[in-house]
This record gives C-alpha cells, structure tokens and sequence, in this order.
C-alpha cells in the first residue's frame, strides 16, 4: 500500500511539474514575442529616424554598436545595400523576401521565420523609407524547447527536492493510515482510535464477530448435545477417520475396551485395543463391510459393530458400537440349560410311566407285583404334575402377570397353617417342627407365600437327619420382618451357594429319586423373594444345617 | 501440517502393533491347540506364522526406507532402530508359535501322560508378557516395559518345574518318554517365547531412555 500511495503521489507530482513549466514557458515565451516585437518597432522607429537626420552614413554609425539586432537596407531593385551581420557583397536579391515585398508594396512589412539551423525564431520587420529603399531589422527569439534546455537542470532540482519531501510524506501519510487500521482492537472495536472513513469498518467487524460469536455459540451448543448424548448412551461409541485415527469416544467405550488414557482422540485404535479378531472386524469396515462380533474383554463379554461411513461410495471412516452383552450372554445360557433340564425332567418320569405301562399291557408282570408297578406309574406321574407346576409358578413368577394381588397378612398364621400341613412328613422322619416369634405382617400374595413357606419348610425336613430338628422363627429388624427357617441337615457346602437358586440346580447331581425333588423349589422361593422385594441369605455347611433368612418390608 | 515423515513414522507404529496383535493371536491360538487337543486351532497358528512373517519383510521395508530417505535422528532413530529389532524378536515368538502348533497337532491323538498344570500356567505368562511388553511399547510405558523383564524370572522357573516333573515322570514310567519330550520341547519354546518378550521389552525401554540392557552392562565391565 506504501508503495502505491508513494508513486501515485509521485506521478501526481511529475505531473504537476511537467504541467506548470510548460504552462509557465508558454506565457513566458508569449511575453517575450511580444517584448521583441516592441523592441523592434522601437528600433526600426530609431533607425529610419536616424536615416532622415542624418542620411544612410547612419548606418554605418551604428554597425557594431548593436549584436543583437541585424540592421539591412535593401534597394529599390532587391539589392541589400547594408548589413551589419554580412557581407553585403555575398548577399543575393532580397526583393523575394516576404517582409521586404510586403514593404516595398504596403510601406510595412513582418514575418517569422524559424531557422532550423540555428534552432531559433528570426523576427523581421521591415519598413519602406521615403525614399522607397526598404530598411528591415531581425530580432532572434530562442524557441520554447531551447529556453526549456536552458533550465533543465533547475527543473530537474525542483523535482528532486518534490522528490525528497514525497518520500517522507507518503511515508508518514501511509503511517497514518495503516497505523490505526492496525491497532483496531478486534475484540472490541468500537474502542479503538480511528478516523472516520474507518468507521464502515469497525461496523462490519463488528457485525462479524457477533456473527461469530453466534456460530460459535451454537457450534458448542451442538457439540454439548453430541457429547451429552453420546455420553448418555449405554454402548460404547468410536468414531473413526478413514485412515483409522480415532475422532470421537465416549467414556463407556474407554470403560468396555479396559483403557484408562485420557487423551483418546487422535491417536490410532489399534492403540486402544489391537485384539486381532477386533482389528480385523474395524478394518473391514474400513473397507466398507459391515461386521458385528463378539469377544472377550477381561471378564466381559463385548459385542462390537463396526459400520462403514460412505460418502458417495468412498468410505470417509466407521462408527464402531460396543455393547456389553455379558448379562444377555448369560440370561441366554441360563434359558439354553433351562430347556434342556426341563426336556430332561419331563422326559424321566414320563419314560418310567411308559416302561411301566408296557410291560403291564403285555402281562409280563408277575400278579402280585401288580399293584407296586400301578403304585409307580401313580408315582411318576404326581411327580410329572408338581414339576408341570412348578414350572408353571415360575413362568409366571416370569411374566409378572398382574392377577397376583397383594394383600396384608401375617406371616406367623401362614407358617402355623403349612407346617400343621407338613405334620404327617415330619413325623414319618422324626422331626420336630417349631415355630418361634408372634404377629409378622406384611403385604404378600398369599398363595405364593404359602408356596414360599411351604417350600423352604419342605427341603428343610427333606433335607433333614432323622430325628432332626426345624426351626422357623419370625422376628423384626428395622423396619422389615425376618422369616427364618432354620434345620439340622446336610447342609449344603460352599461352592454350590452360588448356584442354588438357579433352576434345576441340584447340590446332590445323581437327581436323586429319593428325595423326589424337582430342582425348582429354591428358585421359586427367590423369585417369589424378589416379587416381594425381599432379600434372601443363606448360611450353610456341609453338615452344619442349614439356615435361609428371608427378609420383607414390613407392612 | 503433519509432514510425511510423521505419517511414515506413524505407520511404523500402528504396523508393529498390527504385527503384536497378530503374534499374540497366533500363541493363543497355540496354546489353546494345545491344551484343548484342537488341531484347527494349530493350523491356525501356523497359518498366522506365514502372515507374521509378511509382516516382518513390510516392516523392515518401511524401516529401511525411514532410514534411507529421511536420516532420522535422536528419539526417531531410536524408535526406527529398535522397530527393527524388535520385529525379529515377534517374527520369533511366532515362529514359536507354529513350532508349538506342530508339537500340538502330534499330541492331539494321545492323551496326555499326566493333567496338563504348569504347561498352561507358562502358557498364560508368557501371552501375558507378550501382550504387557506390546502394551509398553503401544503406551510407551517403562514400568509395563520393567514389569515384563521381571516376570521373565517366573518363566525361567516354571520351566525348571515343569523339567523336573517330566524327569519324575520318565522314571516311574519309560513309556512316558515320548511325550515327556514333547511337552518338554513345549516347555522350552514358551521359555523362549519369554526370552524374546523380554527382548521387545527392552528395546521398548531404549527407544524411550536410548539405554539399552547390554551396553549398561558393557560399561559396568
């Protein structure tokens, strides 16, 4: 900009030089026309004067006084008679010549003459005297480019000296004009020192940044939403650049592959997690496959979706999902050995009923064992209907249907009621049954805390040494009722606590005919716990008995 | 602007950590051909060799061409220079691997002579001290790098166990011999497999401090 401002002024400067002399050397050169032009009329006035006082001698009185006036006098016939600049001797006929036959016809004559040679104007006026000879007087007259030569070199220090004053103008003058565009304090504009042709500026600035600052405002606000959601979400989420460079993750993603590095984005995935069977499913997606895996991470059990990003067909990156289905993994293996057991439980006693049956039909039995076989097939098939039901009960149990209505009662009259109605097995055993505590109420359904009661006094009996004892004991702590049942059996050893509750566990493997159990009656009772929001605890040993403690919320 | 050396220098790290995440997979595979008499398992492994081995030729390439064309200096050549040491070491394990792979295919048929116990605690060290001796390498992380050169003296022992039974064993009965032998080249090869994760660790531990274990020991002699 300095440089454009300097020779823009520069030029204008040239210009105005250039303009002025030439206009200044025209006037100048117009006058100086005008000074010869007297000077000469003066002269030819002062000659032909001196002529009638004192005769042509005059003239040679007068030749060498004046150089700078060329005095001739030209006979009747052309010849020039005098000449104080020639040889008159040398000179041809002047009659041709413009002013002298203007003279010599009107009595007054002038012309201009430029001689190329001498790069002059010659000024001649020419005047006829009494006598008829014509006297002419020439005047030199420098032109406008000579005069203009003379002075070049003052001209050219005017221009210098322009010269040397525009350079420190321009230079201030740029000064002043960048300096404050400069120091416009863009944060806040309005501030800053300027002069007034800046002010559009500072308004479209200003204008600007509140523009910004919106865009601004509102890039955050979305980018707030997209951290919030993604932060929100249960599964894991990577975005990935097409190279495989990480741009965005969430916290669970951090959670499910295990890593612990703050500064995640912008380092590659593979320095997250190079699992191989990952990194083959990531960079197949990479190539634009869409793959879903499952894998092992330290205890969990990762479910990775790996999508490609297209944008037109080229894959711009991948959004990679985690979930955790670890729960989902095991709820399904649980409901896999669940059909399984159940196709295996139902499936014994119905083949017993059938060998039975057969053998019966085809009269292979002997007469009096008869009535035990019929006894067995009776057997079997009771064993078939609790177990139909116990199912049944948990499959509801499952579903939660709603016709289960809760009602307030007491947890003390329940037990005396079922363990009236176990009396018959206890005796067979011989086991005493007490019952401890007073008045327990809660809210509870009662057909499934019948089954609760029931279930939890019946393994304790079953599972009991003869002359054994159960004891049930109702009692209160903070705002809950304690039910516990507590016996004298086998026990049960360490490691099966974990399992016990689940369907079909069985401490004893052998699925024991025995005892005639189903393997349900301790799921049941958890469920029917949690459907009471109750909690559940066991204490138990090999051979130490067995205590389970089951707490309600108090009504 | 990233220039092309940090590009190049970049692609260098996510190749070694593909080649790590690609022995790893191939001695796991190992292991479980061989705990669980899985010979699928084992062609699996040696097939993972060959790739291994791909993966060993890239690198060096790209090693080669780090060096040649942009003369790295200081922390880079460093970097550069144990990539290429530590690529022998994983091509190694991998090789190892395979060997292993091989063994498990000729036990597959047979029952073993005795319920595997130490064989697959080795096992499960050394993949942990490969995987621990990637990880500092992937995190740059002396501590991991330490950790897995000190486990390497657990390694070493449990060979010692393993070597010990398998001599009982011979003596109580020489029909054990064969397999007694293979378990113990078994053995061996996950000692060597420990050897070398030590190895990668240490050349993770000098291309961080640009210390390596030999010369300190050079200069305390």
């Amino acid at each position: 900009m300095r440089s454009r401002i300097f020779v823009s002024m520069l030029i204008l400067v040239l210009l105005t030089i250039m303009l002025s002399t030439l206009f200044l050397f025209a006037v100048y050169y117009q006058q100086l026309s005008k000074d010869v032009e007297r000077e000469m009329n003066n002269g030819v006035a002062y000659v032909s004067a001196g002529i009638k006082a004192v005769g042509y001698d005059y003239l040679s009185e007068i030749d060498g006084l004046d150089r700078n006036s060329r005095i001739t006098l030209v006979d009747l016939d052309g010849t020039v008679l005098f000449d104080n600049f020639a040889d008159v001797s040398n000179m041809d006929n002047h009659r041709d010549r413009e002013e002298i036959a203007e003279a010599m016809s009107e009595g007054r004559g002038q012309s201009v003459r430029f001689s190329k040679t001498l790069d002059s104007h010659y000024y001649y006026l020419a005047v006829r005297l009494d006598d008829g000879k014509v006297l002419r007087i020439s005047a030199r007259a420098d032109s406008i480019f000579t005069v203009f030569m003379d002075n070049i070199v003052l001209i050219i220090a005017i221009a210098l000296v322009a010269f040397l004053i525009l350079l420190i103008l321009a230079r201030q003058l740029t000064k002043r004009i960048v300096e404050p565009i400069n120091k416009i304090d863009l944060e806040n504009p309005d501030e800053s020192e300027i002069y007034d042709e800046l002010s559009p500026l500072i308004t479209r600035i200003r204008k600007q940044r509140s523009h910004i600052e919106q865009q601004m405002v509102e890039l955050k606000k979305k980018q707030d939403e997209f951290i919030a959601i993604t932060e929100g979400m249960d599964e894991g989420l990577i975005v990935l650049d097409k190279m495989g460079y990480i741009l965005s993750i969430n916290n669970r993603a951090l959670e499910l592959v295990g890593s612990s590095r703050s500064d995640q984005t912008g380092i590659h995935f593979l320095e997250l997690i190079r699992e191989f069977q990952v990194q083959k499913t990531i960079e197949s997606a990479l190539d634009g496959k869409f793959l879903e895996k499952s894998f092992k991470i330290e205890n969990k059990i990762v479910e990775l979706r790996a999508n490609p990003v297209f944008e037109g067909k080229e894959v711009k990156g991948a959004i990679v999902l985690l979930v955790d289905v670890t729960e989902k993994y095991r709820a399904e293996t649980i409901r896999k050995e669940f059909s399984a057991n159940v196709s295996h439980e139902l499936k014994t006693p119905l083949t017993s009923i059938y060998g039975y049956a057969e053998l019966l039909k085809n009269g292979l039995v002997k007469e009096e064992d008869v009535q035990s076989f019929y006894q067995r097939i009776i057997d079997e098939a009771s064993r078939l209907i609790t177990l139909i039901d116990d199912i049944i009960k948990l499959s509801q149990l499952d579903e939660r249907t709603t016709d289960l209505v809760k009602e307030k009662l007491n947890l003390y009259d329940r037990a005396k009621n079922i363990i009236g109605t176990l009396e018959l097995m206890s005796q067979e055993k011989m086991i005493t049954v007490t019952l401890e505590g007073g008045d327990a109420w809660i809210y509870g359904v009662p057909r499934l805390i019948d089954d609760l009661i029931y279930n939890l006094c019946h393994n304790a009996i079953k599972y009991n040494r003869p002359k054994g004892s159960v004891n049930v004991k109702l009692s209160k702590k903070a705002g809950r009722v304690l039910l516990s049942v507590k016996d004298t059996g086998i026990g049960i050893p360490k490691e099966h606590h974990d399992r016990i509750f689940e369907r079909f566990y069985r401490v004893d493997k052998s699925h024991s005919k025995e005892t005639g159990g189903t393997g349900l009656g301790l799921s049941i009772v958890k469920h029917i716990t949690n459907y009471h929001e109750g909690i559940i605890s066991l204490d138990s040993d090999r051979d130490k008995g067995t205590e389970i403690t089951i707490s309600f919320p108090e009504a | 602007m990233r220039s092309r050396f940090d590009i190049q220098l970049e692609q260098l790290n996510t190749e070694l950590i593909r080649m790590g995440a690609l022995v790893e997979a191939s001695i796991s595979s190992a292991v479980k051909a061989l705990i669980q008499q899985d010979k699928d398992k084992a062609k699996e492994a040696i097939l993972a060799d060959q790739e291994v081995d791909q993966k060993e030729k890239e690198i060096e390439n790209l090693c080669l061409k780090l060096l040649l064309q942009q003369q790295p200096v200081a922390r880079d050549l460093r970097l550069i220079s144990s990539a290429l040491k530590m690529i022998t070491d994983m091509e190694r394990i991998g090789d190892q691997a395979a060997d292993i792979s091989e063994i498990a295919i000729y036990l597959s048929d047979e029952p073993f002579i005795k319920k595997l116990e130490t064989i697959p605690q080795m096992a499960e060290e050394t993949i942990k001290m490969v995987s621990l001796s990637i990880d500092a390498f992937v995190k740059r992380d002396l501590d991991l790098a330490d950790r897995v050169i000190e486990m390497d003296d657990i390694v070493d022992d449990l060979f010692m166990t393993v070597k010990k039974d398998l001599i009982e064993l011979i003596h109580e009965n020489k029909d054990t011999g064969e397999q007694a032998l293979d378990l113990l080249m078994v053995a061996k090869y996950f000692e060597r497999i420990g050897d070398h994760a030590t190895n990668i660790a240490e050349w993770v531990r000098f291309s961080i401090t640009g210390e390596h274990k030999n010369e300190k020991d050079n200069l305390l002699r």
